[in-house]
């Protein structure tokens, strides 16, 4: 009677609902079919191209820019892209994860603060924050001046142009993505839910464990995300506080595109790259279950 | 907090599209003689260059930029040899874009200072008739050291493989050069095409690698006046930053021999104005304009005229010494195969000395 | 908050002293007399006095404001969307366009940089302002994206319905709800995304048209020539204008809550 009524009229308004809901996809759907599926598409073709005497490439078909890659030396450079990506992404965890965490616990007026303390940074040119870092890390630069006026050292470090100091530039470089996306996921964190496990016995560790730490492990994802993938292709930051010396994909790449002039060898490397970088977050999605991030590969 | 994001977010749009209309307002009100639109590297040129030319001949100049010589012609082949009006960049990536027919024969009759080119540099190979280019800059790759902090005599190539230079040495990123660096040690040609020669060079380079500290392009004379590094293989450019920076740096021309580059200026096929192409490159082959853009540069002067006007403190530097009987070739693109083995000794050469 | 111990703002505190470490060395710099960082010649205004004899660097920073606030703005609107969307209507297809439009992170920019080069040029879109933003919208999406995706994944679901069901139309259970709070995350995705394009260079490069210089592309240019302290002199100022301009915000900010305030105890 009135309850079939009710029933179908609810129907009625689920259709209309999903109706628009559709309509919210496809701006993303139009512009990703459009823009980038097809140069996806031209990267792949070309992957398989051969390659011109000087400079471009000609119609004919190969595997040979696959088969290539399989050198030792060139197997090597994604072993210590992937390396790097680790070691990057766990860094950016510690110090990370606090920060984003203790930002959403600030009043208002702070988290106002800090939001822009971070982002102010990121809108001065990359290139020339690494040049702070080379004066910081040179022989007799500011970090030696420091240490060496406290007494801790005696002689220059010599850090620069290593590979501890790579990585402190990629830390830094990618460390407003995790905490963007820690604070992101923390800021909305029922508080009360904490504040009642504590009222109920738990220690503050097992409060932080069991409540906190699920509740923004979104945020936490989305940042190893947002600093794996990255950290994969970088390499300009490797080439000026590495001195060049470290060889990644990225570096690798670049070279077959600008200095060896084989674009289906540079194309063939990066598909490989995406390739493993996608398997990469598959494989760490599945390990943690988290089904939260429905549909993110 | 809406509120005060929403704020910040309509202040930036406010000033982003203000500023943009400001700029818009001066750049695209079209000058009394057009544009000239200029394609090299950034910072080529003292400002007063620059405003000089426009203030002149009323070209304004849209000086747009690449950062290597492959991006250029990647930018002009997609361009079909349209867009820009003049094109300044390394010898070996014009012969490709003559090659590629994205360049058009110049007419001489309007360039009246043609003659104050110095025709040592002229006839390469890059250009062996003068057709299509006019050079604007030569430089060497040469090895500069601290005497202070090198104890042996450098006096080519095979004095950096010392192990007295542990961890000291720069180079640049140019794998060309230092893999020729090999090649020349090795007795060899630049340009060879012989793979197994290569992987000889490579097999010596990796000698090299535990005495290497740090390999760039940019600003590599910083690291050895800062101490970072005690020799290094640089640019003329940077070497004469160096040394007027230093006095008491030491120059090498390596004995094993030297590679030549020359930078020259072409007009694209199809540019949109070349009157303001012949009107630029005339007015910096003035011997007074010239000397200013050599050195601001640090380059060699490609410009006899303009040798006179150079400053007695830059001389020493933008001029080959009269003394110069060093062996000289200059670098050149070779074959694909060639190309793979350069670059396969050059990531392990670079990987090794990252050990 | 019981017993808060100061450690929490003492781990901040240092953090963002070091974020700021290099930028401090960058503001330092710009007052060298000096061309190269390597000596210290003395304190001097003359990169400053440069910089703004140099019509065409303020106006490729210029050009870099417009497209990072395009590009941001529409990453936002396409990634909001998405996110909200793909939450809502579980299509099949969801799975894959979601990892089409993050591939762009996953991919070098260089090899991106040339594929959209070729791609541009093949289905004849003009070079400049407008390839730009494609460009930079096509990897500003997945920022957004993926940020505004995780906050919805928290968000409680039944508030929205809630308000369905108490007779609110779909668009104002959209904007008076769900929207409010993804907000901050549909924020900061916004901030990255501005970051990310501001300082893209290698995508630019090959992308942009004749007329359209965008800053990073004048500072990684002049690698070959050597960087001058002009952009420090550039970065310097910079610094400064978005300090002056968040003051300014917070300024208005509090003079409106205030004004707020005394309406409301007014009433």
């Amino acid at each position: 009677m009135s309850c079939t009524a009710g029933t179908n009229a609810m129907k009625g308004k689920k259709k209309k609902t999903a109706g628009i809901s559709v309509l919210t996809l496809l701006p993303l759907y139009l512009f990703t079919i459009v823009f980038i599926t097809g140069p996806l598409i031209y990267m792949f073709i070309l992957s398989f191209l051969t390659r011109a005497e000087t400079w471009g490439v000609v119609n004919e078909f190969t595997l040979r820019n696959y088969l290539d890659i399989l050198e030792p030396i060139y197997l090597k450079t994604f072993f210590e892209s992937f390396k790097l990506a680790i070691i990057t992404t766990v860094f950016n965890i510690i110090v990370g994860y606090p920060y984003g965490y203790f930002m959403a616990k600030l009043n208002d007026k702070w988290k106002k603060r800090m939001l822009l303390l971070i982002m102010i940074p990121f809108w001065i040119s990359s290139l020339m924050r690494l040049y702070g870092w080379i004066i910081i890390f040179r022989a007799n630069g500011v970090l030696d001046r420091i240490l060496m006026g406290i007494g801790i050292i005696n002689e220059p470090l010599k850090l620069l142009y290593t590979y501890p100091a790579v990585a402190v530039g990629m830390v830094y470089a990618l460390l407003p993505f995790m905490i963007f996306s820690v604070y992101s996921s923390a800021e909305k964190l029922d508080w009360s839910i904490v504040e009642a496990a504590r009222d109920l016995g738990a220690g503050r560790w097992q409060a932080f464990t069991t409540i906190t730490l699920k509740m923004t492990l979104p945020g936490l994802m989305s940042g190893v995300v947002l600093t794996f993938i990255p950290s994969m292709g970088l390499f300009f930051i490797a080439d000026i506080l590495g001195g060049n010396k470290v060889v990644l994909v990225g570096n690798l790449i670049q070279e077959q595109l600008m200095k060896a002039h084989n674009w289906s060898f540079a194309a063939a490397l990066s598909v490989v790259l995406m390739i493993l970088t996608s398997l990469m977050i598959y494989l760490y999605r599945r390990i943690t279950h988290v089904r939260d991030l429905e549909g993110l590969v | 907090m809406k509120k005060t994001t929403g704020i910040i977010l309509v202040l930036c749009i406010m000033m982003g599209l203000l500023a943009g209309c400001g700029a818009a307002e001066t750049s695209k009100s079209p000058a009394k003689g057009g544009t000239l639109t200029l394609f090299t590297w950034e910072g080529m040129f003292p400002q007063e260059i620059l405003d000089g030319f426009t203030k002149e001949t009323g070209y304004a100049i849209n000086y747009n930029n690449f950062d290597y010589d492959e991006t250029m012609l990647a930018k002009l082949q997609a361009a079909k040899g349209g867009d820009y009006d003049l094109v300044i960049a390394d010898d070996y990536i014009i012969e490709t874009v003559i090659a590629e027919g994205l360049a058009q024969k110049l007419d001489k009759s309007k360039l009246k200072n043609y003659s104050n080119i110095n025709p040592i540099y002229q006839g390469q190979f890059y250009d062996p008739n003068d057709e299509y280019t006019v050079p604007f800059g030569a430089g060497v790759q040469t090895i500069v050291f601290d005497p202070e902090q090198v104890d042996i005599d450098i006096k080519g190539y095979t004095d950096l493989f010392h192990p007295s230079l542990r961890d000291s040495v720069g180079v640049i990123a140019n794998y060309r050069v230092i893999n020729g660096l090999a090649l020349k040690v090795l007795g060899e040609s630049y340009n060879t095409e012989d793979i197994s020669k290569i992987e000889a060079a490579g097999e010596k380079l990796l000698e090299l690698a535990p005495n290497i500290r740090v390999i760039k392009d940019d600003n590599l004379q910083d690291d050895l006046l800062s101490g970072e590094i005690a020799a290094a293989v640089m640019y003329t450019s940077q070497v004469t930053m160096a040394k007027m920076a230093n006095p008491d740096l030491k120059i090498v021309f390596p004995s094993e021999g030297i590679g030549f580059g020359i930078m020259a200026a072409f007009i694209p096929s199809n540019a949109p104005n070349a009157e303001a192409a012949y009107a630029f490159m005339d007015y910096l082959l003035r011997p007074g304009i010239a000397a200013q853009y050599f050195e601001w540069l640090g380059y060699y002067s490609t410009n006899r005229a303009a040798d006179d006007y150079i400053s007695d403190e830059y001389k020493e530097f933008l001029t080959l010494p009269s003394d110069f009987a060093g062996n000289t070739e200059m670098i050149q693109m070779v074959g694909a195969e060639a190309e793979e083995a350069h670059t396969k000794v050059w990531t392990k050469f670079k990987s090794a000395a990252g050990q | 908050m019981k017993n808060r111990t100061r450690l929490p703002d003492i781990f901040l505190g240092v953090v963002t002293v070091i974020m700021y470490l290099p930028i401090l060395l960058v503001v330092f710099y710009s007052f060298n007399e000096s061309r190269i960082t390597s000596v210290w010649e003395g304190f001097s205004l003359k990169w400053y006095r440069e910089l703004f004899r140099d019509k065409a660097i303020l106006e490729a920073l210029v050009n870099s404001v417009i497209l990072a606030v395009l590009s941001s703005f529409s990453a936002a609107v396409i990634g909001t969307l998405g996110a909200v969307g793909m939450t809502r209507v579980k299509l099949r297809s969801n799975g894959i366009i979601e990892y089409i439009s993050t591939l762009p992170l996953m991919i070098p920019e260089i090899i991106l940089g040339i594929v959209f080069l070729i791609f541009f040029s093949l289905i004849g879109l003009p070079f400049g302002m407008m390839t730009l933003v494609i460009a930079h919208t096509s990897f500003c999406i997945p920022y957004v994206f993926i940020i505004v995706k995780a906050r919805l994944a928290g968000m409680d679901k039944s508030l929205a319905e809630a308000a369905r069901d108490l007779g609110a139309g779909e668009m104002r259970a959209f904007f008076d709800i769900t929207l409010p709070l993804i907000f901050p995350g549909i924020i900061s995705g916004m901030l990255l995304s501005f970051a990310m394009s501001f300082d893209d260079v290698v995508i630019s490069i090959f992308v942009t048209g004749v007329n359209t210089n965008t800053l990073p592309l004048k500072i990684y240019t002049q690698l070959k020539t050597g960087v001058t302290p002009k952009i420090n002199a550039l970065c310097t100022l910079m610094l400064g204008v978005t300090i002056v301009m968040c003051a300014i915000s917070a300024y208005i900010g509090k003079k409106y809550n205030q004004k707020r305030l005394n309406e409301e105890e007014s009433l």
